[in-house]
């Protein structure tokens, strides 16, 4: 008995160290899955094509995106990069959700304006609005989803 | 099963099953372990196992099996990870605090069933969180007035220490647990209200600031500084999650660093911790023995733990709150280690992603704000356990024992399933993502950094941790594994260990060889043969790898320890001691051939067995009891050294055949002093022989000086002798007993080092290094010899045989010399004798040494010991 006694302690204490490692284990296999569900289901999600034309500049000038989320601000990692110092780092952001791009202030010190009004929570856009962003005025294009 | 519901299933639900089922099977085997944990320490199953724990095992497995089926009806939708999180983290903080001692399970227990009743009211209360916000002004005064009663009527449970607790009857109530989790809900109510309008952060930061610092003052005028520290983690990390503002994280930043600096002038406790931090290695059983203690405890846990009962936790203090990190760790190692970490980085993650999910701006400051309470003081008492961070007390969340903090950490995890349960994929609101990724990114690396600094105590450090004198695991081992005997050269037994398995002493059963064999004692650490031999005594040196291995592994004890022999003759000790009884100095005698120490006396000494009464009085003793004066004393070698000197001008023929002296003097001041009367019409022989000063100044000149300290050198005069056999018995005597004046020109040296370099006169002219371990045995009559490094060398220029022969005494057989060695303050009668070369039994060498006694009487003890010798041994 003296003798079988710690070994059968030492098998419980591996048991320990499995079930607790498989607890683990199975948090983050599931954690995992369900990132990679989500990204999956993101990544199906059609997103209309926006575009944004800067107001008197020619043609050229123009912006088009396909992703779910445009930041537009004063620093060079933006996806809009203005280079205005009235314009905040992270200014505004366009994001589509809910079926619908929406532009949203990044509580930026002067303020986004849509169609000349302030934007102080989440407003859905819509063809041929215009936004403006410090003296800079963007217009914007929603491609129909095909 | 307990943790099934309903038929139908989602996967969240197929997975929080899975998950409960996990954390019960773990807590179950935990739970039986520790119920047979006494008998493998113990080596006997007649003992009493331990079953209290089950009570606390009980009420976890009813508690989470009843709260998990209320959380599937009222909130389906929550998180699946947070409950099995914490149901994992509460038991096995549960049964730590079982093991550590039944009554703070007992207490735990309780209030593990009251937050059980209180998460069910809970879930039951739809309007928890809109009350919690539309109120806070009222929470937060009701938390700061409980948090400013303590500065009046404020007490500790333990008695003494900050008094940061409330009483009402028998429970505690620490108010700052309160304060913590209803600033959080203050915090992201008022961001919540005021952030989707205008960020003005100045205009924002003045109201919040000005309650943080309230908060704040409360603490640090406490003296409650690991909540001070968290509250300005909570309040930073909260402010930036909502505003992304990164400057703010530098602001916070360079205050801490401030706050810390001036902390550092201005609190003891403070600099206390920075101290114990910077250099815990400087004051390891003062300022900083608790972070020394917590790291030997992590080392000793190795990578799978020592097991669960089998370590000694305990001697870590406040193991059951602060330091229930390193409790943990010593029996669940390493890997239990890094599961603790993960378990608190998924928490993390989970928290971050329902804040991100939440459905409102409230809920959204809320579960972060949660979140980083959890997860900053799970990470700051964590850090400072393993020193990765300065100390600070704050309970490890779900592990600590301690109501408040549990009740607080139930409540927070509660909040956290109801907003989860309200989440939504498709929010509206601002979220500052980056924020989030980052804090996350800090969180979760941190966390890593403690796995890693685990890593680093636990395994690469572990060795040299665990060898600490002031690991008191040693001896705790001692208790309940043989230590080995130690024999003398016949194998009678000098010290053994005796009693049973879990009271196991150390009994020395020859006390006056307490200064040779010295002792091993929980209290006062080692001494002598037994610091010196410990490792083969222990059973680790010299013993079979596979057989440690497993020893430690199954019972977390060292195995079986190794009986050493001796080279002691413990009958001519006995007569040695008796002799020296009522003297001050030592006695040592020699086999001149092969350098065994036959017997070593010293006197006054002390006695092994009665440490615990008397070491004080040893240690302060102005006669230096704790002494080994054969080995540590230094004398003045005064003229003893003349019979060397002697050997070496015969050899080279220089020695005038002239006696330089016809008169004498008996007082120690005059350059004509002799030890002993060398009679009338002396020869060089006999002067030397009565250690008459004159004729040993003339055999200084003769040789001259660079001769005299050549001839010291090769006879090991100057080397100090093998660290096996002079181990101090303690630090603290190691000043030698004579005054030590910076006389130049005098030699001082052991009563050991004299004998080694006398043994010359003896063998023929060898040089020998004295040996008093000869060999261990592991069972049985398989003996081993120590690996000795150096043979005998001849000794060049020595006319060894000869001296021996003019020196050749009327009294024994052999030859001998006497002599006085003085410094200024006092002085010490030599006398040494040896066989003659063409001895034919076992060549002895003996040195005499009496302090401020007369030269007769050293004369006398040498004698009457030789003669006993002679006899006694063949």
């Amino acid at each position: 008995m003296s003798t079988l006694l710690p070994v059968v302690v030492l098998i419980l204490r591996i048991l320990m160290v499995l079930t607790l490692y498989a607890f683990l284990i199975l948090m983050m296999v599931t954690i995992w899955r369900d990132l990679k569900f989500h990204s999956h289901l993101l990544g199906q999600k059609k997103i209309p094509q926006i575009l944004l034309y800067e107001d008197g500049a020619p043609e050229t000038a123009k912006y088009i995106f396909t992703q779910n989320e445009i930041i537009i601000g004063r620093e060079e990692t933006c996806d809009v990069f203005i280079a205005d110092p009235v314009i905040s780092a992270r200014h505004a952001r366009l994001v589509y959700r809910n079926a619908h791009w929406w532009i949203e202030d990044l509580l930026s010190t002067n303020g986004t304006y849509l169609n000349d009004e302030r934007v102080e929570s989440p407003v859905i856009l819509i063809n041929d609005d215009e936004l403006r962003i410090g003296k800079n005025i963007l217009l914007i294009e929603i491609q129909a989803l095909n | 099963m307990i943790f099934s519901n309903s038929a139908v299933r989602s996967p969240h639900e197929i997975i929080q099953r899975r998950l409960m089922l996990l954390a019960a099977l773990f807590l179950l085997s935990a739970s039986i372990a520790l119920t047979f944990a006494p008998a493998v320490r113990i080596h006997t199953s007649d003992v009493d196992l331990r079953w209290q724990h089950w009570i606390g095992f009980a009420v976890w497995l009813v508690g989470f099996g009843i709260v998990f089926r209320q959380a599937d009806k009222r909130i389906s939708d929550r998180d699946p990870y947070i409950l099995p999180i914490i149901s994992l983290m509460t038991g096995w903080g549960l049964l730590t605090l079982f093991r550590l001692e039944p009554s703070y399970g007992f207490r735990q227990t309780l209030w593990l069933a009251i937050c059980f009743i209180g998460m069910l009211i809970g879930l039951r209360m739809h309007t928890l969180l809109p009350l919690l916000r539309r109120y806070k002004y009222i929470w937060l005064t009701l938390a700061l007035v409980l948090a400013l009663l303590t500065f009046f009527l404020g007490t500790s449970p333990s008695g003494s220490g900050p008094a940061l607790w409330l009483r009402l009857g028998s429970i505690y109530l620490q108010p700052s647990e309160i304060l913590k989790i209803v600033l959080i809900i203050y915090l992201a109510a008022y961001l919540a209200d005021s952030v989707p309008a205008r960020f003005k952060l100045m205009q924002l930061l003045t109201p919040t600031l000005l309650v943080a610092g309230a908060a704040l003052m409360i603490l640090v005028v406490q003296r409650d500084l690991g909540t001070a520290s968290l509250f300005i983690a909570l309040y930073t990390v909260i402010i930036f999650l909502a505003s992304g503002k990164r400057r703010f994280l530098l602001i916070s930043f360079l205050i801490i660093i401030a706050a810390l600096i001036v902390g550092y002038f201005v609190f003891d406790v403070i600099q206390v911790r920075v101290e114990g931090w910077l250099n815990p290695w400087l004051d390891p059983n003062g300022r900083s023995y608790q972070i020394v203690q917590s790291i030997i405890a992590i080392a000793n846990g190795g990578v799978f733990g020592r097991g669960i009962g089998l370590g000694s936790p305990g001697v870590v203090p406040v193991a059951q709150s602060d330091f229930i990190f390193p409790s943990i760790i010593e029996e669940s190692g390493l890997l239990g280690a890094i599961g603790i970490v993960l378990l608190y980085a998924v928490l993390t993650l989970r928290g971050f992603i329902i804040s991100l999910r939440a459905s409102n701006q409230f809920q959204r400051f809320l579960a972060a704000g949660i979140t980083t309470y959890l997860v900053s003081q799970a990470l700051l008492i964590m850090g400072g356990t393993t020193r990765l961070l300065p100390l600070t007390g704050v309970t490890l969340p779900f592990f600590s024992y301690g109501g408040s903090s549990l009740v607080t950490a139930f409540f927070a995890a509660l909040l956290l399933l109801i907003i989860s349960h309200n989440a939504t994929d498709e929010t509206s609101q601002v979220v500052q993502s980056k924020a989030y990724f980052l804090a996350g990114t800090v969180f979760i690396s941190s966390l890593l950094a403690v796995g890693l600094v685990c890593a680093w105590w636990g395994f690469i450090r572990a060795d040299s941790l665990l060898a600490r004198n002031d690991n008191p695991r040693r001896f705790i081992s001692d208790q309940y594994v043989q230590r080995g005997k130690i024999l003398d050269r016949n194998n009678t037994i000098i010290t053994e260990t005796q009693g049973e398995s879990g009271s196991l002493q150390r009994v020395l059963l020859f006390p006056s060889l307490s200064s040779v064999v010295g002792y091993s004692n929980a209290n006062y650490g080692q001494g002598g043969l037994e610091a010196s031999l410990d490792s083969t005594l222990r059973g680790i040196q010299g013993n079979d790898p596979a057989k440690i291995f497993i020893s430690r592994l199954l019972s977390a004890q060292y195995p079986v320890g190794a009986d050493i022999r001796l080279s002691l003759d413990v009958r001519l000790q006995l007569i040695a001691d008796d002799l020296l009884k009522e003297q001050t100095g030592s006695l040592v005698m020699l086999n001149a051939e092969s350098g065994e120490v036959m017997v070593m006396s010293t006197s006054p000494t002390f006695d092994a067995n009665k440490l615990e009464e008397n070491w004080e009085s040893w240690k302060s003793d102005s006669t230096s009891p704790l002494l080994n004066r054969a080995t540590q004393g230094q004398y003045p070698a005064g003229n003893a050294t003349a019979g060397l000197l002697l050997a070496r001008l015969l050899a080279e023929q220089t020695l005038p055949s002239v006696a330089p002296e016809q008169e004498w003097s008996t007082d120690i001041q005059n350059l004509l002093y002799c030890a002993q009367n060398p009679g009338t019409d002396p020869t060089w022989a006999g002067l030397i022989v009565s250690g008459c000063n004159r004729s040993f100044n003339l055999l200084n000149y003769y040789l001259g000086t660079n001769m005299v300290s050549e001839l010291y050198q090769e006879t090991g005069l100057t080397t100090p002798s093998d660290r096996t056999i002079t181990e101090t018995i303690t630090n603290d005597s190691e000043i030698s007993v004579i005054s030590r004046a910076e006389d130049i020109g005098t030699l001082f040296v052991s009563p050991l080092q004299m004998a080694s370099a006398y043994a010359a006169l003896s063998n023929g002219g060898y040089s020998v290094s004295p040996l008093l371990a000869t060999a261990f045995s592991y069972g049985g009559d398989q003996w081993s010899l120590f690996p000795s490094d150096d043979a005998p060398a001849a000794l060049p220029d020595m006319n060894t045989a000869q001296s021996a022969s003019l020196l050749a005494s009327t009294t024994l057989p052999g030859w001998s010399l006497a002599s006085t060695g003085f410094t200024e303050s006092a002085r010490v009668n030599w006398f040494i004798a040896g066989t003659p070369t063409d001895w034919k039994g076992t060549p002895v060498v003996l040195v005499v040494t009496l302090e401020n006694a007369s030269s007769n009487l050293a004369v006398k003890i040498g004698t009457e010991m030789f003669n006993a010798a002679v006899n006694t041994i063949d």
